[in-house]
């Protein structure tokens, strides 16, 4: 069997993805600094690696102990990220290092650390995660924002550099969606509001994004490298 | 059987037209439209050699006539259209300085205003269905840049933002439109202009030029087109996907 590797995987449309993933008969190497949902959740194919994704050393393991388990790592979706909002002149130092120590650099950290197995297969298929706010922006959000943008310029030269050696890269950037991360700062009703402004009418689910991910992640997308596919319903039509 | 959903796809005589017809014949009943008669009827043969279900119509995509006629048919022979690709395209070259005018027309008439009347004849049955899926062609040249293709450019960036136009439109009644913007693909469009020897060497630098070291399939844009027209894409409207090789990252 094929494994997949997925970083926060322990809540919203990383834990969705997994699950998906599992379904489709892949291994699924699941890091997260929380359990979470996995806690209650067991499936003989899943192996969960209680992890920080700011910890090279410790995804460099799980990495190599996944190898041993499979035949193949094909693929890897960084999902592990956090959302916090400050209004802009409140934004404290300790906010803006933590959303790019996880956001941008975990995710950097985590490609760094599953790539050499890829390189040696001759494939992979990177997936990264974005925001509809990258490009749009949201009040409160500057860390965020800018770590988001970020994964964009990340991906893109990633692709790039690892293109002829059969990894693909690419981003899915969600628009808002039914998760835990958007009830951190805001009311379940003002949550649901949120879909009378889209021109779809409603926001996102999980699987929205998972099918996103999924099809970035197959042979489907053979020819697709360093894009950024945007799956939020009509909200952001530049 | 009788449950099988209708795709139009118009430029089904060849190219991605034909890879998208072959695929979407997996499980629709696919309605081959192309201005070569012999090349739709083509698809058709070939879908039908592989067990699926096709119909072979002539359309001038640039005459409001000729379209309504083709859709009469399709009422009368076939019913209600779910799907459809508009993929019917040319590519004349030529530096601003000397295009001539019928060259121009040419390739806006058939790229934007054969997109606009295919979109507006295929809607009123999705409005009556609730749900509906189009995909537009477009390209990679809708964004960037490249010499000696100034009206393929100005179509395809056209078709981008008619694209966005119709999925605002109709985003609430539950429809969905999306454009591909493929890189260089391996079909017939890449002949055009060049003589052998001049594709030769086209296909050979084209690949080199890219970053993951080779032209695209055709099979490989349709894999795209149909996640783009299932349910696995039920949240996605006025985007556009380039399966370009990396040639444009946007």
């Amino acid at each position: 069997m094929e494994t997949m590797i997925v970083t926060g995987a322990g809540s919203g449309i990383g834990f969705r993805l997994a699950q998906k993933l599992l379904s489709e008969n892949y291994r699924v190497t699941a890091w997260d600094i929380d359990q979470g949902k996995l806690a209650g959740f067991s499936n003989k194919n899943l192996t969960f690696n209680k992890l920080d994704i700011r910890d090279p050393a410790a995804m460099t393991a799980a990495t190599e102990a996944a190898i041993v388990e499979s035949e193949a790592i094909t693929g890897l979706a960084t999902c592990a990220a956090i959302y916090r909002t400050a209004p802009f002149l409140d934004l404290s130092e300790g906010d803006w290092d933590d959303h790019f120590n996880i956001n941008l650099k975990g995710t950097m950290l985590a490609c760094q650390a599953v790539l050499p197995a890829m390189l040696k297969q001759g494939r992979g298929s990177i997936v990264m995660f974005s925001s509809l706010i990258a490009r749009r922006g949201a009040l409160n959000s500057a860390a965020y924002a800018a770590t988001k943008g970020g994964v964009l310029g990340l991906c893109r030269a990633l692709a790039l550099d690892h293109a002829r050696a059969g990894i693909r890269a690419n981003v899915v950037s969600p628009g808002i969606a039914d998760t835990e991360m958007p009830r951190r700062v805001m009311t379940e009703a003002d949550l649901f509001a949120k879909g009378d402004n889209i021109p779809m009418g409603r926001i996102g689910t999980p699987e929205d994004m998972v099918e996103a991910a999924y099809f970035l992640l197959s042979d489907d997308a053979s020819f697709i490298t360093g894009q950024d596919i945007r799956v939020n319903g009509g909200a952001g039509l530049f | 059987m009788g449950e099988k959903q209708n795709i139009l796809i118009t430029g089904a005589g060849s190219g991605i037209g034909r890879a998208s017809a072959l695929r979407m014949a997996n499980n629709m009943h696919v309605i081959a439209a192309d201005w070569n008669e012999d090349g739709a009827a083509e698809t058709v043969a070939l879908i039908e050699a592989d067990k699926g279900s096709a119909t072979a119509i002539q359309v001038d995509v640039r005459k409001r006539t000729s379209v309504a006629a083709m859709k009469t048919r399709i009422d009368s022979e076939i019913g209600p259209v779910q799907k459809a690709l508009f993929a019917a395209g040319v590519f004349i070259r030529g530096v601003v300085g000397n295009i001539p005018e019928k060259d121009w027309d040419r390739m806006i008439d058939i790229h934007v205003k054969g997109t606009f009347l295919g979109c507006q004849a295929v809607l009123p049955d999705m409005i009556d269905n609730g749900k509906g899926a189009i995909v537009n062609m477009s390209s990679d040249f809708a964004v960037m840049a490249v010499p000696g293709a100034a009206a393929y450019m100005a179509a395809k960036s056209a078709i981008y933002s008619l694209t966005k136009a119709i999925a605002l439109e109709f985003a609430p009644r539950g429809i969905r439109v999306n454009a591909l913007g493929p890189g260089p693909i391996d079909t017939p469009i890449l002949t055009s202009g060049r003589t052998p020897e001049e594709y030769e060497q086209a296909r050979v630098t084209l690949a080199d030029s890219l970053p993951l070291g080779r032209l695209g399939q055709p099979e490989e844009i349709a894999a795209v087109l149909d996640f783009l027209l299932s349910d696995r894409s039920s949240y996605m409207t006025g985007q556009i996907i380039h399966p370009n090789g990396g040639q444009l990252m946007w």
